[in-house]
Parts: structure tokens; sequence; C-alpha cells
């Protein structure tokens, strides 16, 4: 009984039927929605469409068993970013700015300055909230970025979900031993276990799925701290 | 220059971008915890582990960070982060295929749902949405859930309106096969003999 008056309501079907996942998540305008109803009064193709995209959205909306970590997650791309600023402010910095990114241009906006006057401009509402939740200072510099603990060779961030002993295991294979860490970015610093070339280290350590974030440490030519 | 007390989630969000692209990282900080929540939902439709999702979210503020200065602010901020994401999903779940060979859809199915919810009305829901490609359970959550129109989804997924309309008409059909058998219990869907 659908498609009896022609191509009129064909069209009408045609446009209303793509309306119907908006009707059925309410974000229709009042016009819409009347359009809808109209139409479903006299087609069962479109009725019977509506009520399974009902129950489509229905299903949908239940929440995933999903643990948010906001602050947690935010800290570990805080970390991230404090590496790529230490990267690009060292004057012998490799080109690519962090591992496995390969977005247009790789170009870090590390300007000091401009910082300073942009932290001016965000001063006011949420902004205080959002200093409640995170508690201590976020923002760290550049300056603190590059202070090294003695003997460290790589800086790493590992999964929150990893154990002790995954931790332990994974280092043991790297040829690697925590000199400290981690950080309020979660930042862990590497030394060394053995005469094993950094690089491999490395890719041991990369080659983990639980290692977020692994970076050999650009070396100070004038520090005092090596062996 | 200082942010009015009163204004809208799309201004606050421009104001924040340009912050973000004059290199303030306190900016990029209140728009990824304005964002978090959203985006994590969001990519649950695509991997149920909390840290895998982390890690494209972390991935997209990496963009946002270093690509600020492109954004067009004729454009939503909303609709530019949602399309990074979509798209840093899409790019991880290539990269593991080729890691791994040929893996089927089952690697990646939604996550489970709070218990509290009714069981029923999401296991066919659950079971429907893992036989779907990715780009097809995105969409549908783009545009029920997020309530995302045809033409932002389109942005999003940087595909034509018609690609949208064929992925949302597909994902759909499938679905409808994992629908339950009717009872009387299911008074919305009427009976197929009237
Ligand atoms: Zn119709």
């Amino acid at each position: 009984m659908s498609h009896q008056r022609g191509s009129d309501h064909s069209l009408e079907h045609d446009e209303v039927s793509s309306l119907i996942p908006w009707y059925v998540n309410d974000t229709v305008d009042v016009h819409e929605r009347q359009r809808v109803d109209i139409h479903v009064a006299t087609c069962a193709v479109c009725r019977e469409d509506l009520a399974v995209q009902n129950r489509i959205f229905e299903g949908m909306e239940a929440q995933p068993a999903l643990d948010y970590m906001p602050v947690a997650s935010l800290k570990r791309l805080q970390a991230r970013l404090d590496v790529s600023q230490a990267r690009s402010a060292a004057p012998q910095a490799p080109p690519e700015p962090v591992r496995r990114e390969t977005w247009r241009g790789g170009r870090m906006a590390a300007s000091v300055g401009a910082l300073a006057i942009a932290i001016g401009v965000l001063a006011a509402g949420r902004w205080v909230q959002f200093e409640a939740r995170v508690k201590e200072p976020s923002y760290r510099t550049v300056t603190k970025a590059t202070l090294r603990p003695p003997g460290e060779v790589i800086r790493a961030v590992f999964s929150p979900t990893i154990t002790l002993e995954e931790l332990q295991h994974l280092l043991d294979e790297a040829q690697l031993k925590i000199v400290s860490g981690p950080t309020e970015a979660g930042v862990y610093s590497l030394a060394s276990n053995s005469s094993v070339a950094v690089h491999s280290s490395l890719q041991q350590l990369r080659r983990h799925s639980a290692v977020r974030f692994a970076e050999e440490t650009v070396p100070e030519p004038e520090s005092g701290n090596l062996p | 220059m200082t942010l009015p007390a009163k204004i809208s989630p799309k201004e606050r969000d421009s104001a924040l971008l340009v912050a973000v692209a004059a290199g303030d990282r306190r900016a990029l900080e209140e728009l990824y915890l304005g964002y978090h929540r959203r985006l994590a939902r969001f990519l649950s439709r695509f991997t149920p582990r909390y840290e895998n999702i982390e890690e494209i979210i972390n991935d997209t503020f990496m963009v946002v960070w270093q690509n600020a200065n492109d954004f067009r602010h004729a454009s939503q901020v909303s609709t530019w982060i949602i399309g990074i994401a979509y798209r840093t999903a899409l790019k991880s779940f290539r990269r593991q295929k080729n890691h791994n060979g040929e893996r089927s859809l089952e690697d990646y199915p939604v996550p489970t749902v709070d218990p509290t919810f009714d069981a029923e009305v999401h296991d066919w829901l659950k079971h429907g949405l893992n036989q779907l490609p990715v780009e097809q359970r995105l969409t549908l959550e783009l545009a029920y859930h997020m309530g995302h129109s045809l033409e932002e989804i389109a942005v999003i997924t940087e595909c034509p309106v018609g690609t949208v309309k064929a992925r949302m008409y597909h994902a759909r059909e499938k679905l409808r096969q994992y629908l339950p058998a009717l009872s009387g219990a299911s008074p919305d869907l009427p009976s197929r003999t009237e």
C-alpha cells in the first residue's frame, strides 16, 4: 500500500526515509518532525524502518563499560609534548618530532613568548575548575624537560595498565634500568644496563605495545654527568 | 583579550584553537578535557581497549597541536577534531592489519556495556555491530548517538554525502538481520501480517 500514489509519494518517501535517523535521536526540527509523522502514517515501509531505527538508536544509547581517565591520559600527552618541545628546542634535534608521527609538516609551535600571551587569554571561567581537577601545574618548561638524571639514555612512557612484573621483564629484555621517574607526566628515565647499543634497546622497547613512547636522549656535549 | 563569561561551546572551541595555534599548551589541555569523553565514547565503537582509545585521542591532539594554524575558522572545530580522530583510528586499524595480516573485525569488538542496561536490548546490536566494517560502525555512532548531520559526517569522514548515506543504509540492513524475532513484547514494531 505504500507506493500507490506515484512519484510524489515516492519522492516524499525517499526524503523522509533519509530523515529517520535524526528523527529517532530527536535532532530534526519541528517541520521535519511533522513531515515524518504525516508520511509514516501512510507508508508501511517507513513505519517499519522507523521502528527498526528506534531500536538501533535505543541500543546505541547504552554507555560503553569504559573507565574514562581524562587526566591520566592528558598527562601522557603532556609527556609527549614535553619531549617533542625539548627536541625541537635542541639544535641537534632530529627532524621527526615523535615516534610514528608522519603528520604534515611536523612543526612544533613551541614559542614561549606566544605561550605567555595566550595563558592570559583564558584566565576566566572554567579555567579555575580545570586547574582544580588537574591539581598540580601541568605546564612544564622546555628547560625543565631537558634536565637529565645521570646515565639517562632513554626517556619512556609506559601504558598505565602495565604491571610491575611486566615492566621489569620489558626492561630486562631491553637491558635497561630505571634511573629516575616517573615524573608527574609519567616519564621514566632509563639507563643502559650493559654495553648493548642504545638504539637496539630502543627498538626492543618500541616493539612492546605497553610502551607508549620511547626516545633516545639527545646527548649533552658539555655534560659532566657521563661516567 | 579575555573570553566573555557566557560564550557558546562553538565560540569557546574556536577561541581555544586560536590560542593553541599561538602555542598555548593550557588551551590545548582545556580543549583536550572538553573532548576527551566524547572522543573516547566515539572510539569505543572502534576498539574496547581504553589504552588504544587513549593512544588515538593523544595522537589526535598531537595533530591538533601541530596543525592548529591550518584550521579554517569557517568550519567547525568539533568536526575538525572528530575528523582527525576518525582518520587516526582508521590508520591505526590499517596498520594493525598490515602487521598482523588479515584480521577479522572480531578483533575489534565493540565493548560490553553497562551491566545495568537491559542485556536483551543490546546483545543483538553488539553482535550486529561486530559484523560491520569499522567505517559503518563509526558512521552510525556519529549519526545516531552524536547527532551529526549527513553533511557534517561527510566532512568528518572526508567522503561524499552519498557514501555516508550508503554506509548508513548497509549498516542498517545488516543490523536488521540481528534484530531478535519479534514477539508480542515489542509493541513498537508493526506486524508484517497487517
Ligand atoms: Zn515511506
